[in-house]
């Protein structure tokens, strides 16, 4: 099959910021351009990850770019729009039919909660059914319930996660909080908290890709970076407590889309969870990443809390987890979210990530997963 | 006449959601919740559906959910939910939670039952109740409420 290959980076920040989803697009596009150290005239496609920007917005980034006659098409798949739209670019690759892409994340999303006509039924809505926390807390409780988990443990990630944010100039947030600080911070939906939760916001961030065989072509002289694995999911039958959800069997034991995905890309690659040496994964919420250390076989179900809790998670733990700070602390511009994780993993395999970087670093899982039971995982080898 | 049967038409309450419920709307002690069994694959899905959202099956047939249950799991809504919310106003906080019924499946809804009381296991009973709006309508809505409240 063909090797399909990171040649260059771009980010834009996350946060909250006056600039136009066209300027924040641009800005990332030029970035990985000048990275990869290809001209915008040389690139055969593009592929924009959106949910909350209007129709042709693709398009209308791609005209600050220059008007090449190259086509961009627009990909939504909640949480896991990244991977999604990651996932065409490899497969258009390898399709024989291109060599040489754009892979752009790009969002702008107001403050608070996310607009629920978006997911929701009209009737969801009207009965309070469309807050998304519920739904991670929900899990929780659960997973308190039948393992033991604490919510000390819990707030032990976003403790983490927060802690490494501060070396991370792209995050939203930038600040350490005390586990004090955290477990006493006002309740959203009970057991998570505020400073355990991620906010919807602005960034973007680029990729460009292209087959081993055109890189070499180019004279490419930078470390390329291998997609090993690049898998969209969406829950099987009731194997996911996410929103816009309205009930789930007591019976059917479906594995879960985390499970899923990362089985399929473990197959892709030809290894597993232990051959793996750093994860971005999707902390919607702090125990969203306890539940993914779990279902992406870091662990035993059940255990992810301990895992927390050891540090075996830290930068400088056996499994490091959101070395970037995570959701969390960055924010989760939604179509941005899963490349601004491969921008953090490449960043890694480099060997570039200067405070948080984790020590001889070569093979980075980047994992999310969201409404609907979206779910990419995409793993990076150098 | 016309404005009248137009009145009456108003009146007629009618389900939050199509196919949710089963038996007489005007009567809150004949409705219970709708559910879908497949033949094939014997799963029991929420509402009254035509595809088993399983396996896909047509073979499915539309049944009374019992209306006895048990909190699998739960959360209190802590802020106003986003959009055209129709909670009791002012808002105060209430319970989410998956209630899991002897069909074999969860359903999730607002909990009608004091915030102290929620725990995994607590023993719930459907409770539908008569929303009206202020376009005159109404709407057959329901939660689940604690078995020692409905008692009283």
């Amino acid at each position: 099959m063909t090797d399909v290959v990171i040649l260059g980076i771009g980010i834009h920040p996350f946060g909250r910021f006056d600039t136009s989803f066209q300027a924040m697009g641009s800005e990332a596009a030029r970035l990985a351009l000048t990275d990869a150290g290809v001209d915008w005239q040389q690139i055969e496609f593009a592929y924009l990850s959106r949910m909350y920007l209007p129709a042709t917005s693709g398009a209308r980034i791609l005209k600050t770019l220059g008007c090449t006659g190259i086509p961009i098409v627009d990909v939504e798949a909640a949480c896991a729009s990244g991977g999604a739209a990651l996932r065409q670019a490899v497969l258009a690759i390898r399709s024989g039919e291109a060599d040489l892409g754009l892979v752009l994340g790009v969002e702008k999303m107001p403050r608070g909660f996310m607009d629920p006509s978006m997911i929701y039924s009209p009737w969801q809505i009207e009965m309070g059914l469309s807050l998304n926390p519920a739904y991670w807390s929900m899990r929780a409780r659960r997973h308190m319930y039948e393992f033991g988990t604490t919510e000390e443990q819990i707030a032990r990630v976003a403790y983490k996660n927060h802690k490494n944010s501060v070396h991370n100039p792209n995050s939203m947030y930038q600040k350490e909080f005390s586990l004090e600080e955290i477990m006493h911070s006002p309740l959203v939906c009970d057991p998570i908290r505020r400073l355990e939760i991620c906010a919807p916001n602005d960034g973007a961030a680029a990729l460009v890709v292209a087959s081993a065989t055109r890189a070499r072509q180019l004279g490419f002289v930078g470390t390329p970076i291998h997609i090993a694995a690049c898998v969209h999911t969406i829950a099987r039958y009731s194997a996911d407590l996410r929103c816009p959800i309205d009930s789930m069997s007591a019976s059917a034991e479906n594995p879960g889309p985390t499970e899923e995905a990362a089985r399929l890309a473990y197959a892709a690659a030809g290894f597993g969870a232990g051959d793996i040496d750093c994860f971005e994964v999707q902390d919607t919420d702090a125990f969203c990443e306890i539940e993914a250390l779990e279902s992406l076989g870091l662990c035993a179900a059940g255990e992810g809390g301990r895992l927390a809790e050891e540090g075996v998670t830290d930068i400088t733990g056996t499994k490091p987890v959101n070395m970037s700070g995570g959701l969390i602390s960055k924010g989760e511009p939604v179509g941005a979210s899963h490349l601004g994780q491969i921008y953090e993993i490449v960043t890694q395999l480099r060997g570039a990530a200067g405070a948080r970087q984790v020590a001889g670093a070569r093979v980075g899982l980047g994992h999310v997963l969201g409404a609907g039971g979206n779910c990419a995982v995409t793993i990076l080898k150098s | 006449m016309v404005n009248s049967t137009f009145g009456d038409k108003l009146k007629e309450p009618r389900p939050i959601r199509d196919g949710m419920f089963l038996g007489n709307l005007s009567d809150l002690e004949d409705l219970s919740l709708a559910g879908t069994r497949c033949a094939d694959c014997a799963e029991t899905s929420l509402g009254s559906v035509s595809l088993c959202p399983n396996c896909g099956s047509d073979r499915v047939h539309t049944l009374r959910l019992g209306n006895d249950g048990i909190l699998w799991t739960y959360t209190v809504a802590r802020h106003r939910p986003p959009g055209d919310y129709r909670g009791p106003e002012p808002f105060k906080p209430f319970g989410i939670g998956l209630v899991e019924l002897g069909e074999g499946l969860r359903v999730m809804c607002p909990l009608d039952c004091a915030l102290d009381e929620l725990r995994v296991g607590l023993p719930l009973r459907f409770s539908p109740f008569l929303r009206h709006d202020k376009d005159g309508s109404t709407v057959v809505s329901f939660a689940y409420r604690s078995v020692s409240e409905s008692a009283l």
